[in-house]
């Protein structure tokens, strides 16, 4: 700061930001730079180059530190000689004083000679105070500041930009104080006149910020109160986070960033808490926006939920943007899950909403399946969907999974659905049947159909197991026998065991035939079969075929 | 088939690998993954446990005589005994013992990490951001094994396998006995009874719903229940009389065993409900939990035989036709040596393709597996059908026929190929700083990597530990755990042993007869 008269404040501010510390250099210690005597006018901007806060600072002491008694012994002005110690002792003040202050003035009242000789006495004197003034030793610390500068190697024009920072924090901090106050008033609620208007808030949070800004620009990141989102943001201020803390010796620490951890920390705070709140919502929002995998911040979202009363459709609007953008997420699916379990109650005795649930969550899961067609946690969901909802025999439900299998015909999640939906259908089954095992309540007619469907699509595909799987499961559960399909089967083996003839279109096939043979004790087929599989056809399951051969 | 070459495995790679993801934080990426911390750090303890076996045979679990036994047919029957591959691979794995970087001074620091995230209503938390200050539990009743606050529930299925398998993993070399000390098996169990659903299912937490009570977390999911089979048998006796203390009502093993026999789909698969699809995964969890519910206390690794598998799993052969069907010949997509097929699956993932390639037709492939041409063979597992290749499933697909075929060696299974396999996880899963990655081309991650290295333990690699295919560590770690639980049944036995005798001292000097309720309570007069 410039001089302009300020100068008992500026060497108390100076003081109160500094802290005691040897950060100091020897460089900035320097005595007086070399006089410069020039055209100046008593302006910051006029001091030499390099005058630094440290600089500044050593001189105000010499000022404002008059040689004490000891140091100039009374006798030595009084005896022979006084009046030049006396001189001497007076001279460099006036010519310091004037040097800082008054550099023109010297120049009036004395000629440059007389200056010249002035500083020659007091350089060159053994008791010249200058030379053994009683020096502070070291210089004292200004602080340092966020890139670990310390603040006495600042320029002056630094440090007064530095200063008005501080001010502008103060400030803040006072208006931030005035907030803390009106809004802890609001809450106790003796005065209903106090308000804290949304506007205020807003303010609040952008004040915050700009504090934190001010704040790591003076003194970077330590000794910061508040540095994270959520401490900055007022609606938090009431929540003490539960900070976690690692010992000595952990396993498997995750380098995540300090926003996941100062959220974890909240979050951890409110669950303790057990707050539910609107910004309980918001706090589980965001954990999730940085990692969506964390089941119990999803568990904590829906108790939220479900405390606040909140509605369940506006979820479902929420959760279907976010689980469009994390497709491999599976917590979604089991807070979908739960959702649903809970809306279910609302429109159980409604039909018509009941169908409008299940056409919007028919264009939802269509929509997330184009992105990801075996998702088995979206298939998992819509399987349960078909069963709460009762949609087994819905048509729309079965072209659906039709479309699907048309676009990839290996495409097993879709193979699988359709099997539940036909053959889980409580109207068709009997409770308690594994799906392996036959059920007499399925009607044969269905089993016909399936039957032709899985022909139909093995055609296209006939090395394609997710076809032969349906097929067998099927004749399974229809109770046939594996013989009924053995002309099919057949026409994918040409010429079995006749040298170059012999062609398989399918080794699936290949198998199937085997086992019919075996159930109709004809072994002698069925272990050509298997031997061709193991010898050529299928080799790399040998140990298979061979096994097979054995047991039968 | 001839004896084809078998690709080296470089186990100080591996190990290195281990190191780097002991001593310092994992990437930013596993963020994921921060709420199953518990299990990330057991694929980092298991597999560094995988890499290096005691070869020393006087330390504690080794020197049990069933140990001794399965060594002697673990190194008769071990692949090395095929002299073409001990000439393979010998250049990498030798006997030489490498140095575990887990000091036994840590063990017993990071045990108290594990026991740290113990919850007073018991189970553990499977991370550490849900481990609250001791305070916060102070509302916690533990007699009922009630409690009044959501904070009490942070306890987690698969944290508390983990934690548990963690501490036998950990366990002192000179006391495997005390691996369990500090584990409050009592109110585990209790715990993971009140998991159980109505259809028999587990899920992995419990919390309390606003206005809604206690909820079940976590959805219908195989594992869960293959987890709750475990944790069991690791805490549990059989033998324990009801009245006695310690003692803790079972879970439901028959609806249970119920729920996972209706969990067969119509393929032979299992999936994580009825209505589901097969999932090579779900499959090994079905078996081994219905293996672990008749798994004697005390087992020789390797040689018990589950007779409840063929009563509980409604298709026993069709498991296995779909276990053996898991496997295919891998192709790879940038060297196609035959024609592909134009509709077979290959998509691409983080910039590389991920793929089940099948031939145009049988013909070719059968051309490609030529006897001549097998030595040269990379067999890769699918998780589903037409699925793409993942090293994971090696190891679910290979532990499961294991499990099915009641032998926990993998190589001497009929219905897996071991070497094709094997050069399959090494010349294209391996990656070149160690561990395993999830494709071909792909970076390394714990989970796969754990596994990878599981599954060549399961194939008796030499050098890698024998591991278990129940619980997918060393045999020997199964070792420790059947100790430490038989240690846990000691102490309440001493303990109430010795309440008795102080009861008895009181009413001698008494002079008076034995209170009513001392009689009711512990039967005698």
């Amino acid at each position: 700061m410039p001089p302009k008269g300020k100068k008992a404040k500026n060497g108390k501010s100076a003081d109160s930001s500094s802290t005691p510390g040897e950060a100091s250099t020897a460089a900035s210690l320097e005595p007086f730079p070399p006089a410069e005597p020039g055209p100046s006018t008593s302006t910051a901007e006029n001091k030499p180059k390099g005058w630094t806060v440290f600089v500044q600072s050593q001189i105000f002491f010499d000022i404002t530190q008059p040689p004490t008694p000891t140091w100039i012994d009374r006798s030595v002005l009084e005896g022979k000689g006084g009046a030049e110690a006396a001189a001497l002792w007076l001279a460099p003040r006036l010519a310091v004083t004037h040097r800082l202050f008054y550099p023109n003035e010297l120049g009036k009242v004395l000629g440059p000679k007389s200056q010249e000789e002035i500083w020659k006495a007091v350089n060159n004197s053994p008791t010249f105070p200058l030379r053994v003034i009683k020096r502070r030793q070291k210089a004292q610390s200004f602080g340092i500041d966020s890139r670990g500068r310390e603040v006495g190697t600042y320029t002056l024009p630094e440090f007064e930009a530095r200063e008005e920072r501080r001010i502008k924090l103060s400030c803040l901090l006072l208006l931030s104080n005035r907030f803390s106050e009106l809004r802890d008033r609001e809450r106790r609620g003796f005065d209903k006149s106090v308000v804290v208007t949304e506007q205020e808030y807003l303010e609040e949070k952008a004040r915050r910020k700009e504090m934190a800004q001010l704040q790591k620009k003076l003194y970077g990141t330590q000794g910061m109160a508040k540095e994270g989102k959520l401490a900055l943001d007022p609606e938090w201020d009431d929540v003490t986070p539960i900070k976690l803390e690692e010992p000595e010796k952990a396993l498997a620490a995750i380098a995540y960033t300090a926003d996941y951890a100062e959220a974890m920390s909240y979050l951890r705070a409110v669950m303790h808490a057990k707050e539910y709140s609107p910004r309980c919502l918001k706090l589980t929002e965001y954990i999730i926006e940085m990692n969506p995998a964390h089941y119990t911040v999803w568990l904590y979202r829906a108790a939220n939920i479900f405390a606040l009363k909140l509605s369940i459709p506006d979820e479902f609007v929420w959760l279907n943007a976010v689980a469009l953008e994390n497709l491999k997420n599976y917590q979604i699916w089991h807070h979908r899950h739960l959702l649903v379990e809970n809306y279910w109650p609302v429109i159980a005795s409604d039909p018509r909403a009941i169908a409008k649930f299940a056409e919007d969550e028919r264009d939802f899961l269509t929509k997330i399946l184009a992105e990801d067609t075996k998702n088995y946690h979206v298939w998992s969901y819509r399987s349960y969907l078909v069963g709460k909802l009762n949609l087994y025999s819905d048509p729309e439900e079965l072209q659906s999974i039709e479309d699907m299998i048309d676009a990839d015909v290996r495409n097993n999640s879709a193979w699988s659905h359709r099997f539940f939906l036909v053959f889980l259908d409580p109207k068709n089954s009997s409770p308690g049947v594994p799906a392996t095992q036959p059920d007499s309540k399925v009607p044969g007619h269905l089993v016909d159909r399936e039957i032709a469907y899985a022909k139909e699509k093995i055609e296209l595909a006939p090395q394609n197991q997710s076809g032969w799987h349906y097929l067998r499961g099927v004749l399974a559960k229809g109770a046939r026998p594996l013989t009924s399909v053995e002309e099919f089967a057949a026409s994918f083996v040409v010429g079995l065991g006749e040298g170059e003839n012999e062609d398989v279109r399918s080794t699936h096939a290949l198998e199937l035939l085997a086992e019919s043979y075996i159930g109709k004790e004809e072994p002698e087929k069925a272990d050509l079969c298997f031997s061709r599989l193991a010898e050529k056809w299928d080799r790399i399951r040998e140990g298979y075929w061979e096994w097979l051969r054995q047991q039968s | 088939m001839n004896q084809p070459t078998l690709p080296p495995f470089d186990i100080e790679r591996q190990l290195k690998y281990w190191k780097m993801c002991l001593d310092r934080p994992l990437p930013h990426h596993y963020l994921s993954n921060e709420a199953n911390r518990m299990a990330l750090a057991w694929f980092i303890i298991n597999s560094i446990t995988i890499l290096t076996p005691d070869l020393d045979e006087s330390v504690g679990a080794r020197t049990e005589s069933s140990r001794s036994d399965s060594s002697v047919v673990a190194r008769t029957e071990s692949p090395t005994s095929d002299s073409s591959v001990v000439a393979q691979t010998e250049s990498s794995t030798t006997s030489k013992q490498l140095i575990s970087p887990i000091s036994p001074e840590d063990k017993p620091k990071l045990r108290q990490w594990v026991l740290s995230h113990q919850q007073p209503g018991g189970g553990f938390a499977s991370t550490s951001s849900l481990v609250f200050p001791l305070h916060a539990h102070e509302q916690w009743a533990a007699e009922t094994g009630t409690e009044t606050t959501e904070r009490s529930g942070m306890a987690n299925a698969p944290g508390t396998l983990f934690a548990l398998q963690l501490l036998a993993l950990l366990a002192d070399d000179d006391d495997p006995a005390g691996a369990f000390n500090g584990v409050d098996r009592v109110q585990t169990l209790r715990w993971l009874k009140r998991l159980q659903r109505e259809d028999g299912s587990f899920g992995e937490v419990l919390r309390q719903l606003p206005g809604q009570g206690w909820f079940i977390g976590g959805g219908y999911d195989m594992r869960y229940c293959y987890i709750a089979a475990a944790i069991r048998w690791m805490l549990r006796d059989e033998e324990l009389p009801a009245d006695q203390p310690g003692y803790v009502e079972d879970i439901d093993t028959k609806r249970l065993m119920m729920y996972i026999s209706m969990c067969q789909s119509y393929s032979g698969g299992f999936a994580g409900s009825s209505r589901d699809e097969a999932h090579a995964g779900y499959a090994y969890c079905a078996l081994a939990a219905i293996r672990l519910l008749d798994r004697p206390l005390e087992t020789l690794p390797g040689y018990y035989h589950s007779e409840l598998i063929y009563k509980i799993i409604p298709d026993m052969s069709r498991l296995n036709r779909w276990l053996a069907w898991r496997q295919f010949v891998y192709l790879d997509p940038n060297t196609p040596s035959v024609e592909l097929d134009p509709s077979s699956s290959a998509s691409v993932e983080d910039g590389d393709i991920v793929n089940f390639l099948l031939p145009k037709s049988p013909a070719d492939l059968s051309l490609l597996t030529a006897e001549d041409k097998s030595a040269s063979l990379l067999v890769a597992s699918n998780g589903r059908t037409n699925k793409v290749a993942d090293t994971c499933y090696t190891w679910w697909v290979g532990a499961a026929l294991a499990n099915a075929n009641q032998s926990a060696f993998l190589h001497k299974n009929p219905l897996f190929d071991w070497r094709a396999s094997r050069r399959f996880l090494l010349e294209k899963m391996a990656h070149p700083i160690g561990g395993f990655s999830k494709y071909p081309g792909g970076p390394p991650d714990v989970y796969h990597s754990c596994f990878g290295l599981a599954a060549l333990g399961l194939m008796l690699e030499p050098g890698l530990e024998h591991v278990d295919p129940d619980f997918a560590v060393p045999l020997n770690t199964v070792k420790v755990i059947e100790k430490a639980r038989a240690k846990l049944f000691e102490q309440p036995k001493r303990a109430s042993a010795l309440a008795l005798d102080l009861q008895k001292m009181g009413v001698e000097m008494g002079g008076s007869s034995t209170p009513k309720w001392m009689q009711t309570l512990y039967g005698f007069t």
